[in-house]
């Protein structure tokens, strides 16, 4: 392994290194659209997405739309001799609360309610501003990088399977009907797949860099 | 192949790390922030193989009283019966939906079970050196980051139906300790998943590869 050296002498804005395997690479220039794989794992190491703050921010938007939707509006309704009973996000929350399940309820609250809502309000405010060429603070670059290490913990997508199950383990008890929130729930999964596919990352930070 | 690749050179041997969060590299030595998005740099994250054994461990522990204790309890005139995971499963077949029982077993058995393994899996390969096939690991390492979240699905399925199912005197559904440490298991073993770092298990193979070559030329 005698290549280490003349590697340290060019300038390191050139270089670029896979996450997965810490593999270094040249930076290239890609076209809209294409994007760069490791040579050695072939995880995407480079991406160049076509309008990526507008799209992204576009898909932000409708999520966060979705979200508070399926906040206020019922997902569930059950009639079971008479007597009907509907519930919202929060009525979960406030079940487990009740129960002296209380950590339970809070963990539930915060996976299906405060981390997506989190994490959406700080990727819609730092796209906002670049897309209407706000200045770059550096509470922005704080933000950003929130919104990404959040996503692995919003799991609203997870919910809605949950919901399903549930609805299936009580079919037999009672009358179900699911509510606007239900098939709100089902749209922000969708969304958020949007959002994962219209943003580029790299193309976030660099314009995170140069407008300060 | 139009290669960009720097004849096979990691960042570490070259003396730089690269930010986690906006990929910029700096100098392996530098003790400042990423100059870029304010992060703090690593070449590999820090104490990544205790943090694993540590964050695996105690989810494992958890996963014991999560299948033997019940998940919920159902309080009816005809009387009280309580479930644990696996009986949850069985009632769900037994009343014919198949395919949501299968979901089921899936996220809350199959997936905890899979990820214990793969995870001390590539943490003994990290440890004791071990010749796993690269693509292998890769892939492994690539399916505990994905389908770990999956296991929550049995904790939202309890706080569903014990918010629904409050039919005043009729019919209660309350959540049972089962599901406490059940979702403990689900987080800290994601937690394990996040703290192994995935630059450990190449720098195993290129060790290896490089020790291979050494004794072939000698």
């Amino acid at each position: 392994m005698a290549v280490a050296s003349p590697i340290i002498d060019v300038s390191f804005d050139t270089l670029t290194a896979c996450s997965g395997c810490d593999l270094l690479h040249h930076h290239r220039e890609l076209e809209l659209g294409e994007y760069a794989r490791c040579e050695r794992c072939g995880d995407v190491i480079q991406t160049c997405k076509p309008n990526t703050i507008e799209r992204s921010l576009a898909a932000t938007l409708t999520a966060l739309f979705l979200l508070l939707i399926s906040l206020i509006t019922p997902f569930l309704a059950l009639s079971r001799a008479g007597i009907t009973s509907s519930m919202s996000v929060f009525d979960a929350v406030e079940a487990l609360w009740d129960t002296q399940m209380r950590w339970l309820g809070l963990l539930t609250l915060a996976l299906i309610i405060v981390l997506p809502l989190a994490r959406l309000l700080l990727l819609g405010w730092v796209l906002w501003r670049l897309h209407f060429g706000r200045k770059a603070r550096r509470s922005m670059r704080i933000a950003f990088r929130w919104a990404l290490k959040l996503e692995p913990w919003a799991m609203a997508d997870i919910f809605v399977m949950g919901v399903v199950v549930s609805l299936v383990k009580i079919s037999t008890l009672a009358n179900l009907s699911v509510g606007i929130a239900f098939w709100a729930l089902l749209a922000l999964v969708g969304a958020s797949i949007l959002i994962n596919a219209s943003l580029c990352k790299d193309t976030v930070w660099t314009r995170l860099q140069q407008n300060q | 192949m139009d290669t960009t690749s720097t004849e096979s050179v990691t960042a570490k041997e070259a003396g730089l790390k690269r930010c986690a969060s906006c990929g910029r590299l700096q100098k392996i030595d530098d003790t400042q922030r990423c100059t870029k998005c304010g992060a703090a740099v690593q070449s590999r994250r820090s104490k990544s193989i205790q943090r694993a054994w540590a964050y695996l461990v105690v989810g494992m522990i958890a996963y014991i009283p999560a299948n033997i204790t019940p998940i919920m309890s159902t309080t009816s005139f005809t009387g009280n019966s309580e479930d644990t995971i696996m009986t949850g499963i069985f009632s769900l077949m037994a009343s014919g939906s198949y395919f949501v029982a299968g979901i089921v077993f899936v996220a809350s058995i199959c997936i905890p079970i899979a990820k214990f393994i793969i995870i001390i899996l590539l943490v003994l390969t990290v440890q004791l050196n071990w010749n796993l096939s690269e693509h292998t690991q890769h892939r492994l390492h690539g399916l505990t980051e994905f389908i770990g979240r999956w296991s929550m699905i049995d904790v939202f399925v309890v706080a569903v139906l014990a918010a629904l199912i409050q039919l005043g005197g009729i019919l209660t559904i309350t959540p049972g300790v089962g599901i406490n440490a059940f979702a403990v298991s689900v987080v800290f073993t994601m937690l394990a998943a996040s703290s192994l770092d995935p630059r450990l298990l190449w720098d195993v193979q290129a060790a290896a590869t490089t020790l291979d070559n050494e004794r072939v030329s000698s």
